[in-house]
């Protein structure tokens, strides 16, 4: 699980139904999530966390992109696997591990030092730990 | 208000243990009693119930049931029963296993109405299913109105479809009747259908009182789906790792990056987490 250290800027509840955003390495985020912790509030700090095979790369322009995390970050290390690639990125002071297909790391050719932008859907993103 | 605090030594499975509750419950609601076997639910029913001493205090809406001087025998505490192996007269009819708590033929025939036994009202205990069984001994403890209504596991003998139809009954009696229940179970299908509270013990002690959603739910942080296992290996594949989970009777795989596949043991306890967007059902 890649893990970010991040603070609530924003809670927008109905139903139930949560939707959280954040700041982490100056950069914004957003989770999707059900009822949370009732000790979450705008100032809280938090552990982000994300499957490194929920994280997609891009290079270049994005436009009009519903993924609400979209994240600068500089490519750290690739190492191609057969099928599978496992790339590490940095994003601000975390190392974060993308795991996608051989296929698509050789398409977009990723490099070490490439600007990329990790994708996490707000749905994938979760809170691991509240920091006391 | 139901307000039991009570102590008592006990030999539990790791040696000696104390039981201490200090409980209030509210009348006429569903408590259902959690925690591990050896963790001493059924104790503390059958102090309610008067069939083991304790030190401390029962006090049922006013009446003192105990208290440092006295202790008041079971049959007037004014409780029903109802135990897991049934416990009905196997001499008697059903009929007549009602009417041995209290003559009141109206109350049986409305009891055994409810429950759909009528027509078995001739019959002996011996000739009867699981569950017909168990349908008797929940009549037969709503007999005397009880007050207070215990059940240490009423379902666990069941098979499944029967369980859902006694829970029913239960839930049925339980309002028709306006009695307080505690009812010790493992089941968390049992304790999310019936009870509007869940007190959880552990080595004699409460660990966690809420409702079942509150008690059952395992969460770790925003991860609402979480379920606890053995981690059996990591089986490195490609550029990943793939982990296999034993979880209850069943194995499940999880992918893990390397970062997460170096700070795992084999052998562990290990939670198996994930957001409730993620998974999906089927049938």
């Amino acid at each position: 699980m890649n893990k970010m250290n991040a603070v609530i800027t924003a809670i927008e509840s109905f139903e139930g139904i949560t939707i959280v955003s954040f700041e982490s390495a100056s950069q914004p985020m957003r989770m999707m999530a059900l009822e949370l912790d009732e000790t979450l509030q705008v100032g809280s700090k938090v552990l982000l966390g994300a499957k490194a095979s929920n994280i997609a790369l891009a290079k270049g322009a994005l436009e009009m992109l519903s993924i609400s995390n979209c994240l600068d970050t500089v490519v750290d290390s690739v190492e191609n696997g057969v099928l599978l690639s496992s790339v590490k990125l940095r994003f601000g002071e975390s190392l974060l591990i993308s795991v996608i297909t051989r296929d698509s790391s050789k398409r977009i050719n990723l490099q070490p030092g490439d600007h990329v932008t990790a994708l996490i859907k707000a749905s994938e993103l979760s809170v691991l730990e509240i920091k006391r | 208000m139901i307000n039991i605090n009570i102590q008592k030594q006990l030999q539990g499975s790791s040696g000696a243990m104390e039981l201490n509750v200090d409980l209030h419950i509210k009348e006429h609601s569903f408590v259902a009693l959690a925690g591990q076997s050896g963790s001493g639910k059924t104790t503390l029913l059958r102090i309610l119930a008067g069939l083991e001493k304790a030190a401390g205090v029962i006090d049922v809406s006013g009446v003192l049931w105990q208290d440092e001087k006295k202790s008041v025998v079971p049959q007037k505490r004014n409780i029903g029963f109802v135990f897991q192996d049934y416990a009905l007269f196997a001499n008697m009819s059903v009929e007549q296993n009602l009417l041995y708590v209290n003559k009141d033929r109206e109350l049986a025939k409305h009891l055994l109405m409810l429950t759909e036994l009528s027509e078995l009202k001739d019959r002996l205990p011996n000739t009867l299913s699981g569950g017909q069984k168990q349908r008797v001994s929940l009549c037969r403890a709503l007999m005397n109105r009880p007050k207070l209504l215990l059940m240490d596991e009423p379902l666990s003998a069941l098979d499944p479809g029967m369980r859902t139809k006694l829970q029913h009954d239960i839930l049925m009696l339980h309002k028709e009747f306006g009695t307080t229940t505690i009812m010790v179970s493992h089941d968390p299908s049992e304790i999310y259908r019936l009870a509007d509270r869940v007190i959880m013990l552990e080595q004699g002690r409460v660990i966690q009182e809420g409702t079942s959603k509150e008690v059952l739910l395992h969460t770790r942080g925003s991860q609402k789906f979480s379920l606890t296992g053995e981690l059996l290996d990591i089986i490195k594949a490609d550029v990943i790792y793939i982990a296999v989970v034993a979880i209850g009777q069943q194995i499940v795989e999880v992918v893990l990056d390397e970062a997460e596949a170096s700070s795992f043991k084999i052998g562990q306890r290990v939670q198996v987490n994930t957001k409730a967007f993620a998974p999906s059902l089927s049938h």
